[in-house]
């Protein structure tokens, strides 16, 4: 049996239970400014509001006071050359309240990130320079080994 | 260097938390590691990584985000899945539904900051794992709906043709009324096709299959000759296993199969 096969609900039937969900969510960076205990996401586009709470609330384990859901329409780009249309994908989108004391604010990932790759490059380029300088040191004595010398 | 030196030691810690044999064997992701820390129920008093009961859940951990690559395991397979009890499995499902969550709003992120996201093949991982988990789970269902009762409890499927003649596979599903009384599906199927307009199509259609078979047969056959020509004294079993549809005796007579020269006759 399916484990995507449900027999069809009827009034009166008990509620149909989902083993394995394969709804998926995102929580992503709002475009909007938010009051600092409404989050984000981006969910399936099978998802209802039920389902968002139901989500967060079971497998997440986090307290939700109201959810509300819209669908974003995909951005429309006219192909420059051939003028087209290509059109990228609609997307749901779910604005989540928690409770009035919660407070999120999306965290800034790549701040370190310029500094650590500079920090390496500079490493990078302190040992070509040292390889470099080995290189003209031994110039006039092709093959003796590093350790020989003044 | 220095970092996969602590990310191995890391990997050591964790795998040493969950004091399992068998678990060096399979895959050495840590999300893994903290879903088989956490189906060890008999290890239980053990101590393994807390759970992280926030939103910060969505977000891979915090030693990751400026990494350039970051190393997991392979996939859960079915063999390894097989194993498991329905209970691991439900929670497996679980872990993998989470890491799957954290890794696409990783990636949304990264896409968004113009970044490159570091080990994208973590997400197919995940995919994999998760197809692998529900393969199992199917085979346990069909297995016991046919003990209970005697089919595979799959859902049904028959063969019907379309509206262009065509054969295609119809998914069944249930319906709340029965077809004779379900007025619309009966005025659907009086719309008027399987006529003259659908013979001629089909006439056509099959005209078609019918000349891309022939002319494939053709050009083998051409070919087969055009061997033996060039080549009189090519290996026949060679072109037997090649070209299976083909009469190579018969075609060795044939006069397009001679060559431009006088044949040897020995005397």
């Amino acid at each position: 049996m399916s484990s995507r096969w449900y027999p069809i609900y009827q009034r009166g039937n008990p509620q149909l239970r989902v083993f394995l969900p394969n709804f998926w969510m995102k929580l992503i960076r709002p475009a909007e400014e938010q009051p600092p205990n409404v989050v984000t996401f981006s969910v399936s586009m099978e998802m209802t509001k039920y389902d968002v709470r139901n989500y967060l609330e079971k497998i997440y384990k986090l307290p939700v006071v109201d959810v509300r859901t819209r669908i974003a329409l995909g951005d429309t780009k006219r192909d420059q050359t051939y003028g087209y249309v290509t059109k990228k994908d609609d997307v749901k989108l779910a604005y989540v309240t928690l409770p009035k004391e919660e407070s999120f604010v999306f965290p800034e990932m790549f701040a370190e990130k310029a500094e650590k790759q500079a920090k390496e490059e500079k490493s990078l380029d302190e040992s070509k320079e040292g390889f470099k300088r080995f290189l003209d040191r031994n110039k006039k004595r092709p093959g003796t080994p590093g350790w020989f010398s003044i | 260097m220095s970092s996969t030196l602590i990310k191995c030691f890391n990997l050591a810690k964790t795998v040493r938390a969950a004091t399992v044999k068998g678990f060096l064997t399979s895959p050495q992701q840590q999300w893994q590691a903290w879903s088989a820390a956490a189906l060890q129920t008999p290890h239980a008093q053990l101590h393994t990584s807390p759970a992280r009961r926030d939103l910060m859940e969505f977000f891979d951990d915090k030693k990751h985000w400026s990494e350039n690559e970051v190393k997991v395991g392979r996939a859960w397979r079915t063999d390894e899945l097989r194993i498991k009890s329905n209970k691991e499995l439900h929670q497996l499902w679980f872990v993998l539904l989470k890491e799957r969550n954290m890794l696409m709003t990783m990636e949304h992120e990264c896409n968004d900051k113009m970044e490159i996201f570091p080990n994208p093949e973590r997400v197919d991982k995940v995919k994999i794992s998760m197809e692998n988990l529900e393969t199992v789970v199917r085979e346990r269902n069909k297995a016991y709906h046919l003990l209970e009762t005697g089919e595979t409890g799959e859902r049904p499927q028959k063969a019907v043709k379309n509206a262009f003649g065509l054969q295609v596979n119809y998914k069944m599903c249930e319906h709340v009324l029965p077809p004779f009384m379900n007025l619309k599906w009966i005025k659907s199927r009086n719309i008027g096709f399987g006529g003259r307009a659908v013979n001629r199509f089909l006439l056509k259609y099959r005209e078609q299959l019918y000349n891309a078979k022939r002319k494939a047969k053709n050009r083998s056959r051409n070919e087969v000759m055009m061997i033996l020509r060039r080549n009189p004294n090519f290996d026949l079993d060679v072109l037997r296993r090649k070209f299976p549809d083909v009469n190579v005796d018969k075609l060795r007579n044939e006069d397009k199969a001679r060559g431009h020269y006088v044949p040897k006759v020995d005397v």
